[in-house]
């Protein structure tokens, strides 16, 4: 890329020089001068100039201009209300408007004391109103969805949230309708906000429009704090402000990582966050007591018990990991079980491969890219949803985003992506040729999991994508930190594992590995189990000792994402019960093994392993990405696995975003989990005579369970989808026909 | 001074709705001469000629097609803007109505001389009788093989105002909210679907026809220098014989409400003129000699506008016209940017209270002041459309409104007549639907 062209512009008298085209609202700021804006958001696309608010009087032109509008160009003279009485009017005239009809009811307001409309009437707005005539009303609030209210008497129009739907999340659910003063927001046909990204349309409002409803009137700018953390629901790790009041988590905003979120968030990440509060939640250690259920127990007489199920177990002993652990809880576990009982069989939340390092890229890059081709199963939206945010940014951009997968843009049946890699790793294949010869191609595994990682850096390292700096590949992950959790077990020591029979204890950590089919037949097998959960209902009635776990809002720590970045976790509330590392520490030490319940002491133990020796404290906020590896492995091509025989309609189960032991917890969430419906192509559909809405029942092996039919036009005919929960033990070749 | 007419000629002695007799007429003939020439020179002979836009900006139509983007990799398109809204305004309704092929035929020409392949007519909605005299006429002309490959749509708007903004226009013929854009980029580099487009006004294209058959330097000949051709002008209001007149630019007030139109009706005494449609600074009767073009007009310190001329006779309250074309664009306002969104409705709002006998000093301060803020500062010209009567009314009949405050209520009493100027906004026609043949 070529240098821009440096011009230079005065603003209020004073000189800065910035690349031709920058907008001159950032100009002004570069030159410390504030051009106040509402409407004005570059990251919802071009500027609209609807508010007004940025008027500024630019030499040359006769008329104030609206400066959100206007980009730098050589020799441009500018001048805001500080230097202008002219602009300095049409800021004011602005903020007199705009409060014409706004009901000024700040002292009830959620949005009151962080409001960008009071905030600059302060600044730029006249000190009283010359409005004497009824304000306009609405009826207000409108639930718009159980998570958002609409108060579109407070709404200055400056429609942040429409082009938000329409042009970042494209679900184009919220609308205008009206005209002039009676304009008003609204959902397309008054159906409920349902987009995977609602939430961010609470965080773009400038006034107190939209709201939470999970936060409505329970707290006051000046009596919370904000926390700056991770999001520890998927593999994104979207950086986060956590708001707490009184020691609880009250809401969760957006703390604008550029080349991670761009300052987004899903709902899960965004709503889910009372979890930690929910009714079953274990605050007490738990031990079983046979014909009488559970009894609750002491920390000392917890620990002593824990004490004497590893010692009677020795090392026969197997840990399963959820990939929620910090990088430290995980390490942590290991060094007990591992370096001090010699414990070294796992059950670790995925695989994982280093192979990847070497494609390294920030999740931005996929913006920016030429080519994109996202293979495999699943639907990046329920899996990683920030990076569907990405694609979309980079088709709007102008890339070309190819899936391939049962409802991709190519279909392939189920199962076939280790093929697909093949396919386009040849050297005949015109998409790989593409990818080949691109400056910015990027390619993504989204499932199925196992060995994809390993999988798609082949194919990336066979159109050489490691060479060019601007391509590279992602593998889209089913856990937040599985990579963080399975490296931080490696490091911890050499041992061979070797799989004991019988297993004398199983230990089950996290409520993920608890909900785990795989895991749950482990339990039959082993003499003992002890669970680290946070609800009750996953391993409590078959967990021996079950110790209270927390959330990842309650732990201080790190997690490795998706790109392979370590970012901070922070303590944003005290936990209930003591944290993991706590009494880790604490039966550590009765093993001889020395660990500390301090995550920066676990991480120096850790970095020095992994890291390089980053320190603790040298995580930035926005944390850093590691340049590609050098040494990576470079897998081979993947085989391809034979196609499924057998009659009948291939299952695919998928996991939705609005599902999990969090989710489920969450109230206002409830109307944004799947419907209980399976998903037929159209072709499928004819055949069978089914419509859209039928009840069906899906049929496998004896087994039947009773689903609404939907009809899905990008799935592949032969394939029906349904989401996990609702699959029940259907298996993978299914019968479908009317109830 | 008698008529001249280019746009509407022939139509008044035969059908030229027919394409038979339009032919018969010399029509298409143009469309033949053009095809014969290169694109660039079609361009030139408009541009020799100096046509301005007749929408309202005058803005010179050749320059405008000189400005398209050159090497897009996006097909350039031609739009046509029928969606005549502004109160007075009837001109483009007749040149539909009664010569459609002669804006066929001018969107063919300049669809060649702008290398266009798509050309779409923005009809105002409620123009269905004008709708359906198009959609027959295109039919023929389709039916004549006249199109030479260039697809012609017509597309009828949903009932704003706003959608005669060029942007808003654009916005709603990609089936967007009607709204308009910030501009830059202008049309002809980013316009339809983010391409070069060119946008003009019905009466403009129906111009070009007669540009290509008598050449640039000759049209240019005809009226003023700056303002050559001619205008239909929609004659309304307080006149003896209202109706749509076509007359060479420059043509006076005088001559066109007086001689044309007959005087003021009943004999009355004029009051006051409105130039351009219901948008633009008023005039006072001492201004009748103005002639009607571009330049006169502005330098009178009106606009000519859509040339809609409405003659107010002195039954007129200027606070109750005031009050129901301020109700208009408050209809109208399209709700994006503040000023004209708020600032419509508080003008209303002060009105009501000034015609009602309630308003005081500070209300007729406010009201001024309210103009003064709202002008110059929305996003497209709406918001001074709404100013501008407003203003002009209170700066050339102050006492008028004074008059409403010093005696608590309206001078006039009942006996004050807006009628047959502007019809409240409540009567505006809505929207009728087309009958889709089975």
């Amino acid at each position: 890329m070529s240098t821009p062209e440096l011009v230079t512009v005065t603003i209020d008298d004073r000189a800065v020089q910035v690349p031709k085209g920058t907008g001159l609202v950032e100009t002004a700021l570069a030159a410390g001068v504030e051009i106040p804006v509402f409407c004005y958001e570059p990251r919802l696309g071009p500027a609209v100039g609807a508010c007004r608010m940025c008027l500024v009087e630019v030499e040359g032109m006769p008329k104030l201009q609206a400066g959100c509008t206007l980009t730098a160009q050589d020799g441009m003279t500018v001048r805001t209300a500080q230097t202008s009485a002219k602009a300095a009017d049409g800021q004011n005239a602005t903020l007199e408007f705009l409060l014409v009809n706004h009901p000024l009811d700040c002292p009830v307001c959620d949005k009151g004391g962080e409001c960008p409309l009071q905030d600059l009437t302060f600044r730029y707005g006249p000190g009283r109103t010359r409005m004497t005539f009824p304000k306009l009303t609405f009826d207000k609030p409108i639930p718009i969805s159980p998570t958002i209210a609409l108060d579109r008497e407070r709404c200055i129009l400056c429609y942040r949230c429409t082009r938000f739907s329409e042009g970042v999340s494209e679900d184009g659910e919220l609308v205008t309708v009206n005209r002039g003063a009676q304009s008003m927001i609204a959902t397309f046909e008054d159906e409920p906000y349902r987009g995977r990204f609602s939430g961010n349309v609470i965080e773009l409002c400038p006034v107190g429009a939209l709201t939470s409803t999970q936060y409505r009137f329970l707290a006051r700018p000046w009596e919370i704090q904000n926390v700056p953390s991770v999001c520890g629901l998927c593999p994104v790790g979207c950086n986060i402000d956590v708001t707490t009041r009184e020691g609880k988590v009250k809401r969760v905003l957006s703390r604008n990582h550029p080349e991670v979120d761009e300052g987004w968030l899903c709902d899960k990440g965004r709503f889910a966050f009372s979890h930690p509060h929910a009714r079953d939640r274990i605050t007490e250690p738990l031990r079983r007591v046979r014909r009488r259920g559970f009894e609750e127990l002491s920390w000392d007489d917890a620990v002593d018990e824990a004490e004497r199920m590893l010692r009677a177990a020795g090392t026969r002993i197997v840990t399963a990991l959820s990939g929620s652990e910090t990088i430290e809880q995980a390490y942590a576990l290991g060094k007990l079980l591992r370096q001090g009982l010699g414990a070294h069989a796992a059950v670790l939340p995925e695989e994982t491969s280093t192979a990847l390092d070497a494609l390294r890229l920030p999740l931005s890059a996929i913006r920016d890219a030429e080519l994109v081709v996202v293979v495999g199963d699943q639907p990046v939206e329920e899996r990683a949803p920030v990076v569907d945010l990405w694609l979309r940014a980079a088709r709007r951009r102008g890339a070309e985003i190819v899936t391939i997968g049962p409802t991709g843009s190519i279909q392939t049946p189920p199962g076939s992506a280790p093929q697909v890699c093949r396919d386009l790793a040849a050297e005949n294949n015109e998409l790989g040729r593409r990818l080949r010869g691109g400056q910015r191609s990027i390619v993504i595994w989204s499932g199925p999991d196992g060995r994809g990682g390993e999988h798609i850096a082949a194919l990336a390292h066979a159109l050489g994508l490691a060479d060019v700096a601007g391509s590279g590949a992602f593998y889209l992950p089913d856990t937040p930190n599985g990579r963080g959790v399975a490296d931080a077990w490696s490091a911890v020591a050499d041992g061979e594992p070797a799989d004991p029979e019988p297993i004398a204890l199983l230990i089950v950590s996290g409520d993920e590995a608890a909900a785990n089919p795989g895991v749950r037949a482990l339990a039959e097998r082993a003499e003992m189990v002890l669970a680290i959960t946070m609800f009750q209902g996953l391993a409590v009635g078959w967990a021996d000792l079950v110790l209270p776990g927390t959330s990842y809002l309650e732990r201080d720590g790190t997690y490795m994402n998706l790109e392979g970045r370590v970012q901070r976790l922070r303590r944003t509330v005290i936990p209930p019960a003591p944290d993991e590392l706590a009494w880790l520490a604490k039966l550590a030490g009765r093993f001889g093994v020395e660990l500390s319940p301090h995550p920066s002491l676990v991480f120096e133990d850790v970095s020095a392993r992994l890291f390089g020796g980053l320190a603790f404290a040298d995580i930035a906020a926005t944390a850093a990405l590691p340049t590609r590896a050098k040494a990576a492995p470079r897998p081979p091509l993947p085989e391809p696995e034979p196609q499924l025989g057998g009659d009948g309609l291939r299952l695919l189960r998928y996991r939705s975003l609005f599902s999990g032991a969090a989710v489920e917890r969450v109230a206002e969430l409830q109307f944004q989990r799947p419907a209980r419906e399976v998903e037929i192509s159209p072709e499928d559909a004819a055949a069978k005579g089914i419509a859209s809405g039928n009840e069906v029942a899906v049929r496998h092996n004896g087994t039947s369970v009773a689903l609404r039919a939907t009809l899905n036009r990008r799935l592949a005919p032969g394939v029906v989808r349904i989401a996990d929960e609702h699959a029940g033990d259907l298996g993978a070749r299914v019968e479908v026909g009317r109830a | 001074m008698p008529l001249r007419e280019l746009v509407l000629e022939g139509a008044g002695e035969r059908d030229l709705t027919k394409l038979g007799e339009y032919r018969e007429v010399g029509g298409y003939a143009a469309l033949e001469r053009a095809l014969g020439m290169d694109p660039g020179k079609v361009i030139e002979e408009i541009t020799v000629g100096t046509l301005r836009g007749r929408g309202g900006a005058g803005f010179p139509m050749g320059r405008k097609a000189s400005l398209i983007a050159k090497g897009s990799p996006n097909p350039t398109y031609l739009v046509v803007n029928a969606d005549e809204s502004e109160p007075g305004a009837f001109k483009d309704r007749q040149i539909m109505g009664t010569v459609p092929h002669r804006l066929i035929e001018g969107c063919l020409i300049t669809a060649h001389g702008i290398e266009s392949r798509s050309v779409f007519i923005y009809i105002r909605g409620e123009y269905l009788h004008e709708f359906e005299v198009m959609r027959a006429a295109l039919e023929e002309t389709r039916g004549a093989d006249l199109l030479g490959g260039i697809t012609i749509v017509l597309h009828r708007g949903a009932g704003a105002y706003i959608c005669g903004e060029e942007t808003a226009l654009l916005e709603s013929l990609e089936g967007k909210r009607g709204q308009p854009r910030t501009r830059p980029p202008y049309p002809p580099i980013t316009g339809l679907y983010a391409s070069p487009t060119q946008i003009n006004n019905v009466q403009t294209i129906a111009t070009v026809p007669k540009i290509i058959e008598l050449g640039g330097a000759e049209f240019a000949k005809i009226g003023p220098q700056n303002s050559p051709g001619t205008a239909v002008f929609s004659l309304s209001g307080n006149v003896v014989r209202p109706g749509n007149y076509e007359l060479e630019l420059g043509t006076s007030l005088r001559e066109l409400i007086y001689d044309i139109g007959g005087g003021v009706a009943g004999g009355r005494e004029l009051k006051a003129i409105i130039p351009g449609g219901s948008s633009v600074p008023v005039l006072t009767p001492e201004q009748l000699d103005t002639p009607l073009d571009f330049d006169s007009i502005a330098a009178a310190g009106s606009f000519l506008g859509s040339a809609a001329v409405m003659v107010i006779d002195d039954r007129c309250c200027m606070v109750q016209l005031a009050l129901r074309v301020s109700k208009f664009y408050m209809h109208e306002s399209c709700g994006k940017c503040t000023p004209c969104r708020e600032g419509t409705r508080w003008l209303v709002q002060l009105l009501d209270r000034l015609e009602g006998g309630q308003g005081t000093q500070a209300d007729l301060d406010l009201l001024d002041s309210v103009c003064a803020r709202m002008l110059g500062r929305s996003l497209c010209a709406l918001g001074d459309f709404a100013v501008y009567p407003v203003s002009s009314y209170m700066e050339k009949y102050r006492d008028e409104f004074q008059a409403h405050v010093d005696e608590a209520g309206c001078p006039f009493g009942g006996e004050s007549s807006v009628e047959g100027i502007l019809a409240p906004v409540d009567q505006h026609s809505h929207h009728k639907t087309v009958e889709v043949p089975a």
